[in-house]
């Protein structure tokens, strides 16, 4: 075998999948289009691909989808679930689901900056938990699933040195994700020291982003329409014409139904599967006294959100979401507690000019407002869509904010 | 008796088996030589024949049959 | 200033096989440019201990001085003397920084300032070198080539372990160039190999899979009578033993890929170890560098005191206590802390009762057919995957944590 044929032995399989997979990619960026299917797919799906990618959310979005910032609460689908009532009563908007268990302000900081040019001067709608204002704030592990690699180089890209900035940069390096390149990590560093991206930095980060850009495009096509099925039959047993009396009827009924075998007042499912099992109830009674949501470094993650807000003229609709009463007397949970870090949270948003805001932290005891221990259900979601929807539906006068550092400071975050 | 059968009777008495039948099989990968034996072979050798082979000068690949064995053995004396 | 960490990232691989081109062209002309391989090393030694990890850079300087002074002094001694005194004490100052390394953590939260990535893996190089020089198999003290053995920076983190001699021998010519060809065929083969083993399989078995099945069984902490055995754990070992050798077999194909487009063959590290039919023959699979540097430098070396001694009588006790020896110490060296060291034992009780097993076996009419060697793969498999849970420290985190 002469030399030439053993090198073409050798790379000529490596050169030939190269060229394949440069035709695959530049064929994803040249053709691959999003479709209506997939968008609707895509919004209910929670998946974490569409999540951290761009593509969908982007064109979603640029067809009448809200996005709906949110965290566990958002995979608790009834008929009353906002997704359901959306589609059942034709609403001209569609909600975009994007959220799941652990994903917190940091995490969507980065993930909607895949939708920076089709967020601007739009209406958004966010369900904060108190739940993440935690001691520890967002959990690494939970950022390093939900990391958004797209966002986070689209974030880098666009920042300029200011405390928000270098505050950002940190958190994200305090969060150690392994999926970040060495690109992102260095540049963050950089923003972190108040250092400008070097050139270097920015062509690595374009390579990287035309790369992930073609990714998510490749596989844009392959999202879950499991969700999509489940509201399509949800939304089947909704009354035909909307009548706030009527789905209240419907809620009670269905959860009645639902919730029967528990001291609770939730789901028999989620008892069952959470709860009942071994001692684990036992374990739980008076287990969370100690708990305290006012001390959080989760304050200044939300100032960096409502700084982004204000940045790109977004008009956000807050949710405060309450604990099931009778979990909250179980558990030993301060109602006190509960209700000062809810007043924290809407000090901040009313100090800056965010006016929307819808409270249910208080909310908890009411009859079959809560699917299971801390997530909205049946006349829960009735309650938040009743707000929600005229927001959505109606013209809304144009917010002025007024951003004000000392909401990243640590005293801000320590303060009682 | 001469180096051959010297030879042949030390690796008997390690490894209960008869090479004179096939003086070239391999004894590491038919597993009756492991770690231990080969260090009662060097020291046997050591003993029978006065010739020192320090760990580190035993290349499994030129002592893992009898022959080859026979042949080191010959050269080192 | 950057640091990059041995492959890692795909910027790595692009850097690393770019400025390998120079080299790779010169062994295809027959040529080794030594001159730009020094260049070229330095380069990578100072990304890899270089920016942040400064402090390592700093440590891995001074101990390779360090070294250089003990297997100085030792070669001085040795071309005159030969007292095992001497030798004693040249070993234990070789692994006198590492002992310093692996106990800190017993005694401070920080780590010492002293230590270094790859450490262990130039300290069994250093080790190695005292005893072959004890032997007269090593007779000069090149510094030079010494350096390059040491630094050899493919391998310079987590091995796998070559020996001096060998690597001189691969160092001081350039391959022929049906040789070299052939070593780039396995080379781009290994490269790929390793992509799949690390980033797809291992990636899969550590990222996705071992997260939630950790988890699983964190949530099973006090199932069974509060042991936490639960069968989340028993899928924690197997997904952990998947992980463990997809990430590290993977790693060990990237070094000695880059090794081979350097000229160099360095050792294989893995050689199908799930395929083993018993405990030994794991050992002579699975991290092969390693465990031959401790059959050569250790085991051999004790027995062989042992019986030329006469010490113990016995022979099979003089194996057992071997052993034992062994593989407490290959446990203290991957750190000190309860895991590693009852893993050691672990593996030393099982392959001793696998010595009687094999003894038994000898003498008895056992019957061999497919089906007992598929028995002997399986429960060999099992054994493994036990003693590789208590080698992930998990049980720590379940029961103390």
């Amino acid at each position: 075998m002469s030399v030439k044929k053993k090198l073409w032995n050798i790379f000529g399989p490596i050169i030939t999948a190269g060229l394949l997979v440069f035709i695959a990619f530049f064929a994803a960026n040249q053709f691959v289009s999003v479709n209506k299917a997939t968008e609707k797919r895509a919004a209910v799906s929670l998946s974490s691909n569409v999540y951290k990618g761009s593509v969908i959310k982007s064109a979603a979005l640029k067809d009448g989808y809200v996005p709906f910032f949110g965290s566990s609460e958002l995979s608790r689908m009834d008929p009353f679930h906002p997704a359901s009532m959306a589609q059942k009563y034709h609403r001209n908007y569609r909600p975009f689901l994007l959220g799941n268990p652990g994903t917190q302000s940091l995490s969507h900081l980065m993930q909607m900056q895949g939708m920076k040019s089709q967020i601007k001067n739009k209406k958004v709608v966010f369900i904060i938990s108190p739940q993440w204002f935690t001691k520890q704030g967002q959990v690494p592990q939970a950022y390093n699933f939900y990391n958004s690699p797209i966002g986070t180089i689209k974030w880098i890209k666009s920042a300029t040195n200011s405390s928000m900035t270098r505050y950002t940069a940190k958190r994200i390096l305090a969060m150690n994700v392994s999926g970040n390149s060495g690109a992102i990590h260095q540049s963050l560093e950089n923003l972190a020291d108040g250092k400008k991206v070097t050139a270097m930095q920015k062509m690595q980060l374009n390579m990287s982003e035309s790369g992930l850009t073609a990714e998510d495009k490749l596989f844009s096509a392959f999202v879950s329409g499991k969700n999509e099925a489940k509201i399509s039959r949800d939304q089947a047993k909704l009354p035909k014409q909307y009548d706030f009396n009527k789905l209240t009827n419907t809620a009670n009924h269905l959860a009645a139904q639902q919730s029967n075998d528990n001291p609770f007042g939730i789901s028999n499912s989620f008892f069952k599967k959470r709860l009942a099992k071994g001692h684990k109830l036992e374990k739980l009674e008076g287990s969370q006294t100690e708990i305290n949501y006012l001390q959080s470094p989760e304050y200044a993650d939300f100032e960096l959100i409502l700084a982004q807000f204000a940045k790109w003229h977004v008009d956000p609709i807050f949710v405060i979401t309450p604990v099931n009463q009778k979990w909250v007397q179980y558990t030993g949970l301060s109602d006190e507690m509960y209700q000062k870090s809810d007043q924290k949270i809407k000090y901040q948003l009313s100090s800056q000019g965010f006016n929307h805001v819808v409270d249910l932290s208080a909310d908890g005891g009411k009859k079959y407002f809560m699917e299971d221990t801390i997530h909205l259900g049946w006349n829960g979601w009735l309650a938040m869509n009743q707000k929600v929807a005229p927001f959505l539906e109606q013209k809304q006068a144009q917010p002025k904010y007024q951003i004000q550092s000392r909401f990243i400071s640590n005293q801000w975050q320590q303060a009682e | 008796m001469n180096v051959n059968e010297i030879v042949l009777d030390i690796l008997n008495g390690i490894t209960e088996t008869d090479f004179s039948k096939d003086m070239d099989e391999d004894i590491f990968t038919s597993g009756l030589v492991d770690s231990m034996a080969t260090v009662e072979l060097l020291l046997e050798l050591q003993e029978k024949f006065g010739i020192d082979v320090p760990i580190s000068e035993f290349n499994r690949d030129d002592w893992n049959t009898a022959n080859k064995i026979i042949q080191r053995v010959e050269s080192l004396q | 200033m950057i640091n990059i960490q041995p492959y890692e990232s795909p910027e790595y691989f692009v850097l690393i096989l770019g400025l390998l081109l120079p080299i790779i062209i010169g062994l295809f002309y027959g040529k080794r440019l030594v001159n730009y391989e020094t260049l070229f090393s330095l380069v990578f030694l100072v990304l890899t201990f270089g920016g942040d990890k400064w402090q390592q850079g700093v440590a891995l300087i001074g101990y390779v001085l360090f070294e250089l002074l003990v297997i100085f002094s030792y070669s001085k001694y040795r071309s005159k003397q030969n007292q095992t005194s001497v030798f004693v004490v040249a070993v234990l100052l070789a692994i006198a920084p590492l002992v310093v390394v692996k106990l800190t953590p017993l005694f401070s939260t920080n780590s010492s300032i002293i230590g270094f990535l790859g450490i262990s893996y130039l300290t069994f190089k250093t080790v190695q070198m005292v005893m072959e020089m004890r032997d007269g198999a090593i007779k000069e003290f090149e510094p030079v080539l010494f350096v390059r053995f040491l630094l050899f920076f493919p391998t310079i983190s987590s091995g796998p372990i070559d020996r001096f001699r060998r690597f001189k021998k691969d160092y001081q010519t350039a391959p022929d160039r049906e040789k070299y060809l052939c070593m780039i065929d396995k080379a781009v083969k290994y490269l790929f190999l390793g992509f799949l083993y690390k980033f797809i399989l291992g990636y899969f078995f550590g990222k996705i899979l071992l997260p939630i099945v950790s988890h699983a069984a964190l949530a099973h902490k006090m199932a069974f009578f509060h042991t936490g055995l639960s069968w989340p754990l028993v899928e924690y070992m197997y997904t952990y033993s998947m992980y463990l050798f997809f990430d590290f077999a993977g790693y060990s194909l990237f070094a000695i890929a880059i090794s081979y487009l350097m000229g160099i063959e360095s050792p294989m590290n893995f050689n199908q170890p799930f395929k083993s039919h018993n405990v030994k023959d794991f050992w002579n699979r699975w991290h092969m560098s390693l465990s031959f540097w401790f059959r050569d430098y250790v085991f051999m070396r004790f027995t062989f005191f042992l019986m030329k001694h006469k010490l113990i009588k016995n022979k099979l006790r003089i194996s057992q206590v071997a052993y034992l020896a062994n593989f407490l110490i290959m446990g203290f060296w991957h750190g000190v802390t309860w895991y590693y060291v009852l893993y050691g034992a672990f593996h030393a009780v099982a392959i001793i009762i696998n010595d009687y097993w094999l003894r038994f076996k000898k003498t008895h009419n056992v019957p061999h057919n497919r089906w007992t060697e598929g028995l002997a793969i399986f429960t060999t498999f099992n054994v493994v995957c036990f003693s590789f849970l208590i080698f992930s420290g998990f049980l720590n985190t379940l029961w103390f944590k």
